[in-house]
């Protein structure tokens, strides 16, 4: 068949900070600097700008400073000032506060903000300066030709569940581009297929992840002062998982509330959503919730692996910036500003290269030398070893973490990580393996502080054409073979959205069910999966999270 | 005045008529609401209508309009209009009015407001509830110009049974001359594409399953409750997703949205994705075995007990009558 083309200068994958700044950048530096106009388009698979971005969140100012200077006159929505700073060691009943914040826990400066709100606001300058958004179009496929990175083709439209072409089918198109800057989110489809492709990750750990389920509430005006930001660590993680909770409060009564798991668990029967819900009712949480509504739900996974674990950035006629390449300081807790400043530097190479007319990876390795001069590797550098410190427990990564600060990051030898998929450990030989297994970490719901994964999905606004195939690839059979046996199926528990079910065959054979309608696009499944045959594509364009506020 | 374009097919009254009739009701403050209805023959609707709490009832019969075509409707209604001259004509937002309301407002320049879920005030000033951007936005819409300004009802927006019955309305038929040349259509018989059995929307009683009944041969016993209370046969998603019950049964975020009178759920655990289907339903029964199924939140009635043995019990007390 026929596609239609679309031909760029620079084509940005994904609608997120990261691709917001590097549009934004692009149409700065073609003002500043005249000369040839840059065709540059985004594709963002979300139906609305920003309908897809979730987090915390806490915003640390400074690439938004600099990308926009006078951010505040022209009203970006920061929702309130960091006002004061929490840190609570939870026991099951109890908490024990951190007498003193650890300084890269201290948000003095900083700002609470609905990361929707900000990418929406985002998206608006974009579109000021002339740049086209496309929404609703997914980025399926890389386009190359042998190692060499010429765009991108989107998903196709119009395909019923069983693969066949519906009245309305439109064939996705191939948009060519010079240089492509992927910034397709943690875990990002496309980013992964080039890590594979192209060797990327050669000579660098492995990355690491973990989710983060977040809800927003609305409780009194009066009950926690806008501009409050809660961490906690402790209950109810063990001291072998990584993770902890959050409460960051805007103005009006509304409440950011949520919990970070490590995608690096060992228990099989470990559910993050269940820990979410522990953490909600334990009584330093529930007095701020009682009484209050749950506004909205979501989850997406965060790359916690750090500076040893971000691939090679560069290719021939492709740069990766955001989460995708994994810029986040998983000490600090906070990737926005890290996204959008890489976001910034690759729009600035990638104007160069296409001026210059070389976009080889020779001539866009400039990226890799801004991001070492920059504060990208200044930040990230001196904790690149705080992750993988946590790998050997809460109690080693904090005391690494208060080593690594009075040493400023000098270690004698990096630390190195595993895949966190690869810890998962099988269930004992003498476990239940009955069809039934419930999580080791279970709760009780009450429907009205905890909810269960359904119910939170609902409050997501997550909505797919049903009509579609399925957009999770299992490749492998497992599910009905080995997998019971040896992990107690860990796809039931750590999707957040309730999509795999395990069904039984009238003979008692397991078999998995997806519910692909219900995906919140977190990526958990493509992370965790222990065998590895978990494929998270893109569903047709438009589909997904209504993620407003969060 | 307020005139009523009701609708029929094949000689039945679509009961979003009466919803739109109770929309008018509620608009009318001082104005007179009359009703018109259009077809081959409709003497006997004529009749229903007449008792509807309505000043008078229009009437327009023509062989050309014993099946629906958008231009013989426009131009018959286009008649009926002119020869009543109402403030506002309200029509039950249906596919039939979809189709030909806008030629009609179009040809006559007259406003149309369509979809209308609320009403604020009476008569002259009132002011139009309607969606936008698939919901995400209520506009207040009021009509500009000259009237008749025309506006459609959402499904299910207004009660029918909200309606204000009573009188004997007189019947005047209007002659219209339909010129066989203006109609631009020609119908073909009806069909239903083969998958598309139900009309859920169109049921007074539903009876829907869920897993509660374990098993594809146990839906028998629902359906033989629901041919005993006269009510459709629905499902929640699990059931469909098993392909124990075809899609157009699912009622959910996913599936229909209903809003029957009687709406009895059998071994439905409440989903919130199923409730926001059916949480309009005038009476909810819920049959669960779980005291704390989510079901029981919003069921008029429940029942916390074991389906298998409560629905042969009722369906034996419906035959007794």
């Amino acid at each position: 068949m026929t596609r239609e083309t679309l031909d760029v200068d620079v084509l940005i994958v994904g609608g997120g900070p990261a691709g917001m700044s590097a549009a934004l950048r692009l149409a700065q530096l073609q003002k500043q600097q005249g000369g040839e106009p840059l065709a540059v388009a985004v594709l963002e698979k979300s139906r609305e700008a920003a309908a897809h971005m979730l987090s915390g969140a806490v915003l640390d100012p400074s690439a938004l400073r600099d990308l926009i200077p006078d951010f505040e006159q022209k009203g970006a929505p920061l929702a309130a000032p960091v006002h004061s700073d929490q840190v609570h060691f939870l026991t099951p009943r109890s908490t024990i506060p951190f007498p003193i914040i650890p300084p890269p826990l201290s948000n003095h400066g900083n700002f609470i903000v609905s990361l929707n709100a900000l990418v929406k606001w985002l998206a608006q300058q974009v579109e000021a300066e002339g740049v086209d958004v496309f929404t609703g179009f997914a980025a399926q496929d890389v386009l190359m030709d042998g190692p060499r990175v010429i765009g991108v083709r989107t998903g196709d439209r119009g395909i019923g569940r069983h693969g066949e072409q519906k009245a309305a089918f439109e064939p996705g198109v191939d948009v060519q581009a010079k240089v492509t800057i992927f910034c397709d989110g943690v875990r990002g489809n496309l980013t992964k297929e080039l890590l594979r492709r192209l060797q990327l990750g050669a000579g660098r750990q492995p990355q690491q992840f973990a989710i983060g389920l977040k809800e927003l509430w609305e409780v009194p005006a009066d009950r926690v002062a806008a501009g409050t930001v809660m961490h906690t660590m402790g209950y109810p993680l063990r001291l072998e998982e990584f993770g902890g909770g959050f409460v960051y409060a805007m103005p009006g009564g509304q409440l950011s509330v949520g919990f970070v798991a490590g995608l690096d668990y060992k228990d099989p029967l470990f559910d993050p959503h269940m820990a979410f819900n522990r953490f909600k009712q334990h009584p330093l949480i529930s007095r701020l919730l009682d009484g209050g509504t749950l506004v909205r739900y979501g989850a997406k996974a965060l790359p916690e692996g750090g500076w040893n674990t971000i691939p090679q950035p560069y290719m021939d006629g492709g740069l990766i910036a955001g989460d995708a390449g994994g810029f986040l300081n998983s000490m600090r807790l906070k990737g926005i500003h890290l996204a959008m400043r890489t976001g910034m530097l690759a729009a600035e190479t990638a104007f160069e290269a296409v001026r210059s007319g070389d976009t080889s990876a020779a001539g866009l390795r400039r990226y890799q030398e801004r991001l070492d001069a920059s504060p990208v590797r200044a930040e990230l550098y001196p904790v690149r070893n705080v992750h993988q410190a946590f790998g050997h427990g809460l109690l080693a990564g904090l005391a690494f973490s208060g080593v690594s600060l009075l040493t400023r990051g000098w270690w004698p030898a990096d630390l190195r990580g595993e895949a966190g998929h690869d810890r998962m450990r099988m269930l004992p030989a003498d476990a239940d393996r009955s069809s039934h297994l419930r999580p080791s970490n279970e709760t009780p719901i009450d429907r009205r502080l905890t909810f269960d994964k359904v119910t939170n999905v609902h409050y997501s606004g997550t909505a797919h054409d049903e009509d579609q195939p399925s957009h999770l690839l299992v490749h492998t059979d497992v599910c009905s073979s080995i997998c019971g046996p040896e992990y107690g199926h860990p796809c039931t528990r750590f999707c957040p959205a309730n999509v795999y079910e395990i069904a039984h065959e009238s003979d008692g054979t397991p078999r998995l069910q997806i519910n692909a309608s219900n995906c919140v696009h977190c990526k958990t499944c493509d992370i965790m999966d222990p065998y590895g045959v978990i494929t998270w594509v893109p569903p047709e364009g438009g589909g997904g999270p209504q993620y407003n506020g969060m | 005045m307020i005139l009523v374009i009701a609708e029929q097919r094949d000689g039945k009254l679509n009961r979003a008529s009466w919803e739109a009739i109770a929309a008018a009701q509620a608009l009318a403050g001082e104005l007179p609401v009359k009703a018109a209805i259009i077809g081959g023959s409709v003497a006997a609707l004529a009749a229903e209508l007449a008792s509807a709490g309505v000043a008078e009832v229009l009437t327009v019969e023509d062989p050309a309009l014993a099946s629906y075509t958008p231009d013989a409707h426009t131009i018959a209604l286009r008649a009926v209009v002119e020869s009543a001259s109402p403030t506002f004509v309200l029509m039950p937002h249906t596919y039939q009015t979809r189709d030909c309301a806008p030629m009609l407002a179009a040809r006559m320049g007259r406003a149309l407001i369509t979809d209308v879920t609320a009403l604020s005030g009476t008569g002259k000033d009132a002011a139009f509830t309607r969606p936008m951007f698939q919901g995400k936005l209520a506009a207040q819409v009021k009509p500009l110009g000259e009237p008749p300004f025309f506006i459609t009802v959402q499904i299910g927006a207004f009660r029918a049974d909200a309606v204000r019955k009573g009188g004997n309305a007189p019947v005047t038929p209007v002659t219209v001359s339909i010129d066989a040349a203006a109609v631009r259509q020609k119908a073909e018989p009806p069909f239903q594409e083969a998958k598309q059995a139900v009309d859920l929307g169109q049921a007074e009683r539903i009876v829907a399953v869920g897993r509660g009944i374990k098993s594809q041969e146990h839906i028998a016993i629902a359906e033989k409750l629901a041919a005993a209370l006269g009510a459709e046969l629905a499902a929640s998603r699990p059931i469909c997703d098993n392909g124990w019950l075809p899609m157009e049964r699912q009622i959910g975020s996913s599936g229909q949205t209903v809003a029957p009178k009687l709406y009895l759920a059998l071994g439905i655990s409440g989903a919130i994705q199923h409730l926001v289907g059916m949480k309009g339903s005038r009476t909810i029964v819920a049959i669960n075995k779980d005291a704390e199924a989510p079901i029981f939140e919003v069921a008029d009635y429940g029942i916390v007990g074991d389906l298998f043995e409560i629905v042969p019990a009722l369906i034996a007390e419906l035959e007794k009558n």
